[in-house]
């Protein structure tokens, strides 16, 4: 049972990074129906952003001989910060590779973003070398065991942290609205421009809220495995945006359980079977999913796909 | 429109009747030996290749400083062909082939892993040019290869090494062991491993042979069920990078007995990721950094001095590499500017190096183009140091 | 506004008048003879081209077509365009100049003989052109082989991509089908190898029988497309995407595990049959069978499943069945073409078929245009030529690419040529005659 039970507290923390990221495509999928190739990349830019804040803000208050602030706070006040920079990133990256493909086939403007995600791998390995860097320790490891479950506080941390900023985008996108006019967009993108929503507002805001989502799930992706390099968002980006599918289009719901559905699917693959066998098995699951419901969880039949 | 096309055909037969005449082989060919070096700057391993590229050209450096290569009684100067495979096995491929075929180095350096070697050492040996690489282990890269050489200890070897170690230091008898499935090295080593393990304590004492695939950064479930196992010591032969990973989520799990590596834990990144988890832990190694001690202490502190970091076994062993070529290149005795001859005579050269000492071991090569010298056993000291604590030589 | 965009326009009408009176004496200029002046280049090239190298101060012949050396010595670029100017560009120019009106009296017998034959004859002078021109160097053979099979895989992944409308991510699985059953089939019938043991059939058979074991591979390659194609064309939607994606790391993982085939240790020692005319007739085959898939009735039915399905479902067209076929055509040709990468390199590994074999083939897709076999060619070749000729910038080149994909993306959005039909009979007419 505590092996059990183990193992879903690994899954959890596994599926929140899924979580997130699958957030960000899920959204531009949603409202601008594009695949957003650039976005593991995206999540890569939050990390090292995060890396950087972080190291810049130690070194202020050393420098500075100010009073240092508990790790948690310094955490927060980073993640915030992070979360602030990669959503201009983010921007950024729609205004160069997405608008002005706002007319073309939409797979044209997918394969603008995977250059693009070329682009920031390459670039951080220009600018920075190919020396990994190691994300500095905030908090201090505690280590709880509770029946045989080892839990820590960073654990804790992560998970909570994502549920948190799971539900403040739920909030946003139901209760506000912008968050309407987002709603709107993703039922209906040609018609909603018309009755006076402002198309690029709207697809900058939903960039940076999918953008900084990523940010937090890179700097909770560097607290928990301290070791950075340029291509760290490939293999985790391919995989949430397989989530962000699985979860239905444009559903935040979705996108979120699917995120860990992934998360416990790789976990119990790897318990159950011999773990050398677990993408095989876990993509046949996905598979099988798929086959099943088409659509997702939450998402709705429709006809629309990537034209072209 | 007539007198454009004389003044074409004109100027047409002028330059290629001046070209026939009048030219000749650039002079200054000669003097000058070409080694490519064949190293993957970008794409998943980045690191590899800077380290390669770096050691390349520190040892570019002595042969500059000593105003070029001396064979046979005349100096030449040596220009170094890096060439970027970005970690492709078709790239590296094209590169070996454009080294060799359009650059005509006399000597090829590199790939490092062998998902690059294996393919290149074909090109390589059908071309008839010496290839050696510093890094792959992959038995197929040397064999049945003439041309194709390496330097680093082979699986086979290093496996069982490992396996007598762990039993004698901490009476192990239960071993458990997590490695990359999509990678050659780990899952080679891997195997050798649980073979000789189960060859000395019975069937089934290898108690979890866990694996993950290459990016993957959570290896929770696998070590779970290694705790699980109630295995008493965990085999990880996988980079630093992942081990930093592996040795910290490995403690957090509570997982508390020794964790054992091989040499491609032999980077100094190693401390900077992994922190306080790595210390006293053991692993297999080409040489200890701590301690070290003449030629092998001057590449060390030569290599920190200018780029800032301790090398890694890369660094080291395409410094070894890049020596070797070397000793080969004077042992031939004479460069004749024919360049197939030159090749032949460099290759042959090589097969007779006996006893090199380099600094990473000294080195015979087998007919195959394998290497045979001794591994060192390093313990990671409470400084974060590498201090030598065994050497065990091949039989 | 206004001004710049007519500034913009008078730019544009200089270049295009300069081409234009450049152009004029060859308005009239057919394919034969542009064939014709490339073969006299490259024959030039053959006979005196290390001569002209070593007078203009070049080391050697400039192996494509002077790129890498102006990169990696700026100082020797004039001379390097010299070269090119006087071994590859005057004299085609001259030639095609001089021989225009007897090719195009020589190109209209032809065509009006039989036009199979005519197509044939340019075939062969083009593969002339291009063995002379790779002979020269053994890395120019290489680079224009991994060329051809790009040309295989990129016009595939235009079938479902382009033709179709779907969005496949899985081509590297089906490349890595053919691969290994196309090597799986070679080294254990023919081979005396470490993996299989000896040869169950005669080792002088197995180069008659390579075009077999590469059918083979594409058969296998079509035969796990069967297991996408089935669920996921029941639906529309992305769905595809994902399906295909989480099929290309199933394949993946299973040769992983393989370990009869090498598992990540790759299997290696294929026999070296992928030579340059055993590719290049692959190549010119499956050019010719897909640009008559795309043109019959099947393919016509593809494009209205892509514009409208259910319209398309309305006017008696089996939708399922005909986006089934076309999957499984293309995934057959990955097949072939993942066949002969593995010949090519005489070695594979499952970590070739990944993320980045992906990137690289939607890339040369939606570079070279949709819809198109010639932008299929053209993105293949100018990907590959590009890849090849930057590579003294290293990790630069990773960053310019990109860069100049971008750039083409953002101001031709459907690729360097889309929608275009590929008639050869209007490529090789003479051109003192009216296009069909």
């Amino acid at each position: 049972m505590a092996f059990f039970l183990q193992n879903v507290v690994n899954a959890l923390q596994a599926g929140s990074f899924y979580a997130l990221i699958a957030l960000g495509y899920s959204m531009v999928y949603g409202v601008l129906l594009l695949f957003n190739f650039a976005h593991g990349d995206i999540f890569m830019v939050g990390a090292y952003v995060g890396f950087f804040v972080t190291t810049g803000a130690l070194l202020l208050v050393s420098t500075l001989g100010l009073v240092a602030l508990p790790g948690w706070v310094v955490l927060v006040l980073v993640i915030l910060v992070a979360m602030l920079i990669t959503a201009f990133v983010g921007v950024a990256v729609e205004r160069i590779g997405y608008r002005p493909l706002r007319q073309a086939p939409r797979a044209s403007a997918a394969i603008t973003g995977l250059m693009i995600g070329i682009i920031l791998e390459t670039g951080n390995l220009a600018l920075l070398g190919a020396t990994r860097l190691s994300f500095p320790e905030l908090i201090q490891t505690t280590t709880y065991t509770v029946g045989g479950v080892t839990l820590t506080n960073k654990r804790i941390m992560i998970v909570g942290v994502a549920l948190l900023l799971m539900f403040a985008l739920h909030q946003f996108v139901q209760r506000t609205k912008w968050g309407m006019a987002m709603r709107a967009m993703a039922y209906d993108f040609g018609v909603v421009p018309l009755m006076g929503v402002p198309l690029n507002s709207i697809a900058a805001l939903t960039f940076a809220l999918g953008s900084g989502l990523a940010a937090a799930a890179g700097i909770l992706f560097s607290v928990a495995y301290p070791v950075l390099n340029p291509y760290m968002g490939i293999t985790v980006g391919w995989k949430a945006f397989v989530a962000a599918i699985i979860g239905g289009r444009g559903s935040i719901l979705g996108a979120a359980l699917a995120g860990f559905l992934l998360g416990f699917i790789e976990i119990f693959v790897a318990v159950i079977f011999a773990s050398t066998y677990r993408d095989l098995i876990a993509f046949s699951i996905i598979l099988l999913i798929l086959i099943f419901r088409p659509h997702g969880f939450f998402g709705e039949a429709h006809t629309s796909r990537l034209r072209l | 429109m007539k007198k454009v096309t004389i003044s074409f055909i004109v100027m047409l037969l002028l330059t290629v009747g001046l070209a026939a005449c009048g030219a000749a082989a650039p002079s200054g060919a000669t003097d000058t030996i070409k080694i490519g070096i064949n190293a993957p700057l970008t794409g998943d391993i980045p690191k590899v290749g800077e380290g390669t590229k770096y050691a390349a050209e520190m040892w570019l450096e002595d042969i500059k400083a000593a105003g070029g290569l001396d064979v046979g009684g005349k100096k030449y100067n040596v220009e170094l062909v890096i060439e970027d495979n970005e970690a492709k096995a078709e790239s590296a491929t094209a590169v070996t082939t454009k080294l060799i075929s359009q650059d005509e180095v006399l000597v090829m350096v590199g790939p490092q892993s062998s998902k690059q070697a294996v393919p290149a050492g074909e090109v390589a040996n059908n071309l008839k040019t010496l290839m050696v690489s510093p890094w792959s282990t992959n038995p197929n890269t040397t064999l049945g290869r003439p041309y194709v050489f390496r330097t680093p200890f082979l699986d086979p070897f290093q496996g069982p090494v490992l396996v007598n170690f762990a039993t004698k230091e901490f009476g192990a008898t239960k071993a458990a062991v997590l490695y990359d499935v999509a990678s050659d090295y780990p899952k080679g080593l891997a195997e050798f491993f649980k073979s000789a393990w189960e060859k000395l304590h019975g069937e089934g004492s290898v108690v979890a042979f866990e694996s993950f695939t290459t990016n993957d950064t959570d290896f929770s479930a696998q070590l779970t069920k290694i705790k699980d196992s109630g295995a008493e010591v965990l085999f990880a032969p996988q980079y630093y990078n992942e081990v930093a990973l592996i040795v910290q989520q490995a403690r957090e799990l509570g997982y508390e007995g020794p964790i054992l590596g091989s040499d491609s834990w032999g980077s100094a990144e190693l401390m900077n990721l992994c922190g306080d988890a790595c210390k006293g832990l053991f692993f297999s190694t080409h040489y200890a950094a701590a301690g070290a001690t003449g030629a092998t202490k001057a590449f060390i502190d030569r290599y920190n001095e200018k780029y800032g970091y301790v090398p890694d076994d890369v660094g080291a062993l395409t410094w070894d590499t890049m020596l070797l070529v070397q000793k080969a290149i004077q042992d031939c005795g004479k460069i004749t500017g024919d360049i197939a001859v030159d090749r032949q005579c460099v290759r042959d050269a090589m097969a007779n190096i006996k006893d090199f000492e380099g600094i990473t071991g000294s080195m015979t090569f087998t007919e195959e183009g394998d290497p045979i010298k001794c591994a060192v056993i390093v313990k990671i000291s409470d400084a974060g140091e590498f201090e030598f604590y065994k050497q065990v030589c091949p039989e | 506004m206004t001004a710049i965009s007519s500034k913009l326009s008078t730019g544009k009408n200089d270049l295009s008048l300069l081409f234009k009176k450049l152009w004029a004496p060859f308005s009239l200029t057919p394919m034969l003879s542009w064939l014709c002046g490339a073969l006299i280049a490259v024959l030039l090239e053959q006979t005196v081209g290390l001569y002209v190298a070593w007078t203009l101060g070049l080391p050697k012949i400039p192996v494509l077509f002077g790129v890498l050396i102006m990169l990696e010595t700026p100082i020797l670029f004039p001379s390097a365009v010299l070269y090119v100017l006087i071994i590859y560009i005057l004299p085609v120019a001259l030639i095609a100049w001089l021989t225009t009106s007897l090719a195009n009296n020589l190109a209209g017998r032809l065509l009006d003989l039989q036009s199979w034959l005519a197509v044939l004859v340019h075939l062969a002078l083009f593969y002339a052109v291009l063995h002379l021109w790779a002979e020269i160097n053994d890395y120019r053979v290489l680079v224009v082989r991994l060329t051809l099979i790009s040309i295989i895989l990129t016009l595939s992944l235009n079938v479902v991509n382009g033709y179709m409308g779907e969005f496949s991510c899985s081509h590297p699985g089906f490349m890595a089908l053919g691969a290994y059953g196309a090597s799986v089939f070679t080294l254990a019938l023919f081979t005396d190898d470490r993996t299989f043991g000896a040869p169950l059939l005669p080792a002088q058979l197995g180069v008659l029988m390579f075009p077999l074991s590469l059918i083979f591979g594409g058969v296998l390659a079509a035969l796990g497309a069967l297991i996408i194609a089935i669920p996921s064309f029941r639906t529309r939607g992305d769905y595809l995407a994902i399906i295909s994606l989480a099929f290309m790391f199933i394949v993946k993982s299973l040769i992983e595990n393989l370990d009869f085939v090498g598992g990540p240790r790759g299997l290696g020692g294929q026999p070296d049959w992928a030579n340059l005319p055993t590719v290049f007739a692959w190549t010119a085959i499956c050019i010719w069978i897909t640009n008559n898939f795309v043109r019959s009735t099947l393919g016509k039915a593809l494009n209205a499943v892509r514009d409208d399905e259910t319209a398309a479902d309305a006017m008696t067209v089996n939708t399922r069945q005909t986006k089934m076929v076309a999957f499984l055509f293309a995934a057959f040709w990955a097949g072939v073409a993942g066949g002969l990468f593995a010949h090519v390199l005489r070695y594979v590994n499952p970590g070739s078929f990944g993320l980045q074999k992906l990137a690289e083939i939607l890339a040369m897709l939606y570079f070279g245009g949709l819809n198109s076999v010639v932008g299929s060619i053209v993105g293949a070749v100018s990907f590959n030529l590009v890849s090849e000729a930057l590579r003294p910038l290293e990790i630069m080149k990773w960053i310019i690419i990109p860069v100049i994909f971008i750039l083409v993306m953002i101001f031709r959005p459907t690729g360097l040529i889309a929608f275009t039909e590929f008639n050869v009979v209007n490529w090789i007419r003479p051109k003192n005659r009216i296009a069909e």
